[in-house]
């Protein structure tokens, strides 16, 4: 083989350049070298909306529930215990003794400046969805707090274990988004000692970490640099300069498990890949607004080779317009298309098209899974015009309804729930190609009812019209990969997150 | 008469220009060569539906990235097969009709448009020779893959947007060089003569200065051919030329570079042949510039 004296030199050189590297990685020092791809905006997790800001956001800040990755079940995390007082208040008995960071006290003063913070549209929080739900809060006592909902939402527990983190009033009221960027505080287990932002993030063991699901934090200290290409992260992590690497591509992943000195870990995300079509034909007469040829684009996809061969690792073929472990999302109640490229062509035929047709074909990322979709195309008589266009403007030609096809993907904000993605695209927002009454209908019931049962039902109706009507072309999700030294322990959760306090060294 | 049998006269003749020039392309290493890679790359280009031993655009995932022969592979694809698990060599052979494409329709567009307008300044002179040179100080103060970058980025990268911003873009060389030969050949006496016999304009730049200026010219276009060809390959290669799956040298280098650390190949293939494409273009340009104007030689 010629990859194994070509990668020791590539070692080797970079051996060489690392030795002028700053820190040092090891279980002797201690700290944990972890590298981040994207630009982090803000660590402030309320304006910022990347990967990136919510591993930090988990590290730093707490909830006041906390969802176990494992079982999946609610526990209390800064509340001890909540109830449904009606349908739109919830109450929460806060934990005593818990302190910020910066020695402030925690209790029902937070919650309050917090949540009605947040929920003031004003102060202009990154990802409205994550918190437009919440009217304002009322404190109680000192460790009773009421949170009022805007409606009725049953998904409130989900976000308040999610996105939504406590925040210390008198520190937040004083220093602002900005400077809770600059010099983060929380509860969390790990305490932000300095940030280089975008570039460097330096966090140590918090100490007196209350007795959280979250477990105690064993290493101590994490350094997280900005890398963004994926070649110069391996090539340090070769060099031992880094520790800890995540999404890395599968390929690379690949190769990287074959090298016995890291342990690569697999996780399957929410994210869910499909293709959105203009059912609704908005941006004018189009072929698509026709159920047989999207039915041809559900039959022209080899979703088995594209999971086997590009995604790999935990990948699976989708069907449905969510992920199947969101509740409501019925993975029978879909109509499966099984790769058939005859049924395709003779679809196309009959819908007018014998010779096929052309078409632009949009996609924002992942051009290698893109491209290999429109060699699917092709392959059945569709012709495409490949562009490839950064997401914020793909996002406004498609609010605009220009987009006759296109390559979508989906995370969810690793949101348990069906509503965070089949609601997003099927209630005639500006997304929304397919403009179908029905579905909005079912789906309005589905969103705001309480009874879980009446949510699976009316979920179910409108999965079954989505697919059955052939609307998108669900393909596959998306899996991430973490590769990491032998001296590391540490299990991955499928929801995308570091967690670091799970992390030790081996 | 002179008779031209005389062995006498034969001596003081001596051998043709013809004779001369044939001489010194023999001589010329750099040239041979150049023309030869070119040349070979031409044909390969034309008759690429023949040479390429599978469909370029033929996916096959589950072949993906296999090694090419002198690294372990299989004959059925002698190059190895890229991250779709299409024929590598097939896509190299195609390649080079969109390379060559870009870089003889660029170099033709842009020549056009130099050529006219420095031939033009040269020979008018005055308001003329004064706009003319006031446009190439404007072309030449534009970065040209910065603009480059940004028409594309506006229109949306396609093989037509591509020549033809490259051949908006890189007339500069054509107009300042055309323009100077101009200046000089204008006020050779033969040019007097034919205006004094009354030969019209278009008479006088056709027949007296272009053939006296053809040499230059042709310099230039290799020059500007290698120049297109480079930049298709680094917009390819930011995602903003050619696009997939239309196979370009640019694009595969850009594909494999993100595996870069483990299949080296998949970057060094399409990088040597684009090197060794520019390379000869530019040592014929070199070869031809040695060949044809020997005066002309630092």
């Amino acid at each position: 083989m010629m990859i194994n004296p070509l990668l020791k030199t590539t070692a080797l050189v970079a051996v060489a350049a690392a030795a002028a590297a700053p820190a040092f990685a090891d279980k002797a020092s201690n700290t944990l070298n972890v590298a981040f791809t994207k630009e982090l905006e803000n660590v402030d997790s309320y304006f910022n909306s990347s990967r990136e800001g919510v591993v930090l956001q988990r590290a730093v800040w707490d909830g006041l529930i906390y969802r176990d990755p494992e079982t999946n079940e609610y526990v209390g995390n800064l509340a001890e215990s909540w109830e449904w007082i009606d349908d739109t208040t919830l109450e929460f008995k806060l934990r005593e003794g818990v302190t910020f960071h910066n020695g402030e006290p925690f209790n029902a003063d937070d919650v309050v400046y917090t949540v009605n913070f947040v929920a003031d549209e004003q102060n202009g929080v990154k990802t409205q969805r994550n918190v437009n739900w919440m009217e304002s809060a009322e404190k109680i006592d000192d460790y009773t707090v009421r949170i009022h909902l805007k409606d009725k939402f049953p998904a409130a527990i989900e976000f308040l274990s999610g996105p939504v983190s406590m925040y210390p009033n008198e520190y937040y009221a004083e220093a602002g988004p900005s400077g809770m960027g600059l010099k983060p505080v929380g509860t969390g287990p790990y305490k932000v000692t300095d940030v280089t932002p975008g570039q460097h993030f330096v966090l140590e063991k918090n100490e007196n970490y209350h007795d959280s699901p979250k477990g105690q934090p064993e290493i101590e200290n994490i350094d997280i640099r900005t890398i963004p290409d994926v070649n110069t992260q391996m090539a340090e992590l070769f060099s031992g300069s880094l520790d800890l690497i995540w999404q890395v591509p599968a390929d690379q992943a690949e190769k990287l498990a074959t090298m016995d000195q890291f342990t690569v870990a697999n996780e399957s995300t929410m994210r869910v890949g499909y293709l959105q079509m203009d059912a609704a034909g908005r941006s004018g007469e189009n072929p698509f607004t026709d159920k047989k040829v999207r039915e041809a684009v559900n039959y022209a996809i080899n979703r088995q080779e594209l999971v086997d061969a590009l995604l790999k690792g935990k990948s699976r073929e989708i069907y449905t317009p969510c992920f199947p472990s969101q509740f409501g999302c019925e993975e029978d109640a879909a109509t499966t298309y099984e790769y058939d490229p005859e049924k395709a062509k003779e679809l196309l035929a009959e819908a007018g098209y014998p010779d096929g047709f052309s078409t632009p074909f949009y996609a924002y990322r992942d051009r290698q899974y893109a491209e290999a979709i429109v060699s699917y195309l092709n392959a059945v008589g569709i012709d495409t015009d490949f562009k490839m266009l950064q997401y914020s403007a793909l996002r406004e030609l498609n609010m605009d309804g220009e987009v006759p096809i296109s390559f979508q993907t989906w995370g969810s904000y690793s949101i348990n729930d069906a509503s965070a993605m089949v609601s997003q695209f099927f209630k005639h927002g500006s997304l929304d190609n397919t403009r179908d009454d029905q579905v909005l209908e079912w789906l309005d019931v589905a969103d705001s009812s309480t009874d879980p049962q009446e949510r699976i039902e009316y979920y179910t109706k409108a999965i079954e019209r989505i697919t059955e009507e052939a609307f998108w072309a669900p393909m596959f999700s998306y899996n991430t990969n973490y590769v990491f030294t032998d001296e590391v322990a540490y299990e991955p959760t499928p929801d995308e997150v570091l967690r670091f306090t799970d992390m030790s060294w081996n | 008469m002179t008779d031209m049998t005389d062995p006498l006269m034969q001596d003081v003749q001596g051998p043709s220009p013809r004779d001369l020039l044939k001489r010194r392309v023999k001589g010329h290493l750099g040239l041979l060569t150049g023309v030869g890679i070119v040349g070979l790359l031409v044909l390969v280009a034309i008759f690429a539906p023949l040479l390429a031993p599978h469909d370029p655009y033929a996916q096959s995932l589950m072949t993906r990235m296999e090694p090419p022969v002198f690294l372990g592979g299989d004959w059925e694809h002698p190059l190895g097969t890229d991250h779709l698990g299409r024929d590598y060599l097939s896509r190299l052979i195609y390649g080079a009709r969109v390379s060559l494409l870009i870089g003889a329709v660029a170099a033709l567009i842009s020549g056009v448009i130099g050529t006219a307008m420095g031939v033009a300044a040269g020979y008018f002179g005055g308001k003329v020779d004064a706009v003319v040179t006031f446009l190439i100080n404007v072309r030449l103060a534009m970065p040209v893959v910065l603009v480059a970058l940004a028409v594309v980025a506006i229109l949306g990268g396609s093989l037509t947007v591509v020549i033809g911003v490259l051949g908006l873009l890189l007339w500069d060389r054509f107009a300042v060089v055309m323009r100077a030969s101009t200046l000089q050949v204008a006020r050779r006496d033969y040019v007097a003569a034919a205006r004094s016999i009354g030969a019209s304009t278009p008479r006088i730049l056709l027949t007296e200065i272009m053939p006296n200026i053809v040499n230059n010219l042709i310099v230039i276009v290799t020059l500007e051919m290698a120049h297109a060809i480079l930049l298709e390959a680094a917009l390819s290669f930011l995602g903003l030329g050619v696009q997939p799956p239309t196979p370009s040298w640019g694009l595969m280098v850009s594909e494999g570079k993100n595996m870069m650390l483990f299949e080296p190949w998949l970057v060094l293939i399409p990088g040597i042949v684009l090197f060794l494409l520019v390379l000869a273009i530019n040592l014929m340009g070199d070869g031809l510039r040695d060949v044809t104007a020997p005066e002309n030689r630092s």
